[in-house]
């Protein structure tokens, strides 16, 4: 048994009987330099050190740029009923590799590459994902099973490691006024109320965020309803190591059934429930047991780590930034759990959104980038959220006609292969394609570019998140084509003015060029950016391209740079 | 041949235009519209051969009932 895995009772879990359940770390409340009466204006404040704050405050961290961070809590993981993440796609992996916690992660977390799909008692399909053809060049796997605290135990401990940012246990937001150039927060402590001053505030606190009730903000609410229940038990024996899903279980009268592995052999069961089901009646231990016992027969031995029951409704605000107030997570959009498209996404509106003000932060770039926030999350998170509302519509047939549908798409996808691709059990997140961005320059831009193998400047094994880091988070300028004798002095110029780094391009290590060299080897990088022959690729520092230019002049490629800070319009 | 194989480019649209089509139509609506629909695609497909397969495919979970009756 891991060290790190202590089987204590969680005082935090509300209703399970838990044996196996976790210690969590417990961090300590300091009192902040506001009670000893220093009124400060912090650059950033960001309310809420769940996995999205979190991030948002690494990447800070990261960057040298000194931010607060206030959680009412003084830990990671469960707190009271909600839902928590267990699924890590390849984008949020790529971006724990840049802030320096993928290897603890995989280290960590479980993959699987087996899928069963059951309706009944037959099963429909399966799939082995290490037999399918897929067009996977990252460095990263597609995904990775770990439980959710992990992660935030992670990034709390790179935090601390790297300085610059306070965490503030134990803070809880409870008031805050929003002006023009700043925003002033009340903060309740075991040491008393205090009040600080923000020049930008994250909002990152979740579903029940207090944030845009005070500032006026509305959001838009689908009539999806869906209540489900959690239990995550460890098993004495333990069952294959494969994914199992049950649109119709004969066990969880015909709804839904969900048995995923996660780390420390601990299996998550999330079983739908009726939609008028008492929540706290469902959590029941007792309840538990008989759920457990019809799925796996009468004598089923097992330690239960934790149970939580929890209902959703997507919902979205309607704008992700008001003046200096921005809302990144389950405080912007909340969305079903299928596809873990929740805590995926919200990790990408950070790694979205921070680039984006440390540029504004250092004067580099003008507030108006940050309206390209707004604009590039909010159309992630309506994606998403429609994405997820047809898994629900599926799982959920909301009228006859609509569960004869699927009765069709059932019978058929166990004789057809076509048929499969109708049985709609979540689809995995994958990273929004910012389709008309304010920040689209040239051609075919918007899209993710996949973390490749590259061999970097300084000719070590790298990849593409090392060159980033090599240009210090700057926007890449990756040329392939030749570079004329006269431009090069003028695109170092452009270096000068602009947070830009331009590199050559080459498959070998025989030609020389004016700028540091990287060695796509296998073709991979130039193979993302579609048609051969481009010129120069720029790219964002979220590791999106902003766009293609082909043929472009000096002044052509100032004009795009301009335009991914957001200078140009 | 009857395809098997997918050869729809994104099926979740499709499955999705499919219900959003007959949201809000009585059952009888419904079945009149997936009638029409089944026509309009025959014609598009426009193989006797592709066509025959395909019914019998869609039949086949009634077919052990209907021998026996």
């Amino acid at each position: 048994m891991p060290d790190d895995l202590i089987t204590a009772t969680l005082t935090r879990t509300a209703t399970a009987d838990s044996d196996g359940a976790y210690e969590l770390p417990v961090y300590p409340f300091v009192e902040p330099a506001e009670l000893k009466g220093k009124l400060g204006r912090h650059p950033i404040v960001i309310v809420g050190a769940g996995l999205v704050g979190l991030t948002a405050a690494c990447d800070f961290a990261l960057r040298g740029i000194p931010a607060v961070v206030i959680d009412e809590d003084d830990s990671v993981g469960v707190r009271g009923f909600s839902s928590r993440g267990i699924c890590y796609a390849q984008k949020s992996l790529e971006i724990f590799r840049r802030l320096g916690i993928y290897e603890r992660i995989a280290a960590k977390g479980v993959q699987w590459s087996v899928g069963r799909t059951f309706a009944g008692s037959d099963e429909v399909y399966s799939f082995d994902l290490k037999k399918m053809r897929t067009h996977d060049v990252s460095l990263q796997p597609p995904f990775i099973n770990l439980q959710q605290f992990f992660l935030e135990w992670y990034l709390v401990d790179r935090i601390y490691e790297l300085g610059t940012v306070e965490l503030r246990w134990k803070n809880k937001l409870a008031d805050l006024k929003a002006s023009d150039d700043h925003v002033r927060l009340f903060v309740d402590t075991p040491a008393g109320r205090y009040e600080t001053q923000a020049q930008w505030l994250i909002d990152a606190s979740g579903s029940h965020s207090i944030v845009p009730r005070l500032l006026g903000v509305d959001a838009h609410e689908s009539k999806v309803f869906d209540r489900w229940c959690i239990s995550d038990v460890r098993f004495g024996h333990v069952p294959p190591k494969e994914r199992w899903t049950w649109i119709e279980a004969p066990f969880n009268e015909n709804r839904a059934v969900w048995q995923h592995l996660m780390a420390d052999d601990v299996w998550r069961l999330d079983d739908q429930m009726a939609p008028d089901a008492d929540p706290e009646a469902t959590a029941r231990p007792g309840v538990v047991s008989d759920r457990l016992r019809r799925q796996f027969g009468p004598d089923v031995k097992y330690e239960l780590v934790w149970v939580g029951p929890y209902a959703y409704r997507s919902r979205c605000l309607n704008a992700f930034r008001r003046q200096r107030v921005l809302f990144i997570g389950d405080a912007a959009h909340v969305m079903s759990p299928f596809g873990a498209r929740g805590g995926n996404s919200g990790i990408q509106d950070a790694d979205n959104l921070v680039w984006k003000l440390a540029l504004v932060l250092e004067g580099r770039a003008p507030d108006r980038l940050l309206d390209s926030f707004d604009a590039e999350r909010r159309y992630a998170a309506h994606q998403n959220i429609r994405i997820t509302d047809r898994t629900t519509r599926f799982l959920s047939p909301p009228t006859p006609t609509e569960r004869r549908a699927r009765e069709a798409v059932l019978s058929l996808a166990r004789e057809y292969a076509f048929a499969r691709a109708f049985v709609n059990t979540g689809r995995l997140s994958t990273p929004t394609k910012y389709e008309q961005s304010p920040l689209a320059v040239g051609s075919g831009g918007g899209g993710h570019m996949q973390n490749v193998a590259l061999e970097l400047p300084d000719g070590s094994r790298g990849d593409l998140v090392g060159l980033l880091q090599f240009a210090d988070h700057a926007l890449l300028g990756l040329i392939f084509g030749e570079i004329d004798a006269i431009d090069a002095p003028q695109l170092e110029a452009l270096e000068e003015r602009y947070p830009v780094r331009f590199f050559c391009v080459r498959s070998d290590e025989g030609s020389t060029s004016a700028f540091p060299t990287v060695i796509d080897a296998d073709g991979q990088l130039a193979a993302q950016l579609g048609s051969s022959g481009t010129d120069l690729a720029l790219v964002r520092p979220d590791l999106h391209l902003a766009g293609l230019l082909d043929d472009a002049s000096v002044g052509e490629i100032e004009h795009a740079v301009r335009t991914v800070l957001g200078i140009e319009r | 041949m009857m395809k098997t194989d997918l050869t729809l480019k994104d099926p979740d649209a499709f499955y999705e235009a499919w219900l959003d089509a007959q949201r809000g139509l009585s059952d009888e609506q419904s079945a009149q519209l997936n009638a029409r629909l089944v026509l309009l695609l025959a014609n598009q497909v426009g193989d006797d051969r592709v066509l025959a397969e395909c019914m019998a495919a869609a039949a086949r979970p009634f077919s052990s009932r209907r021998s026996a009756a």
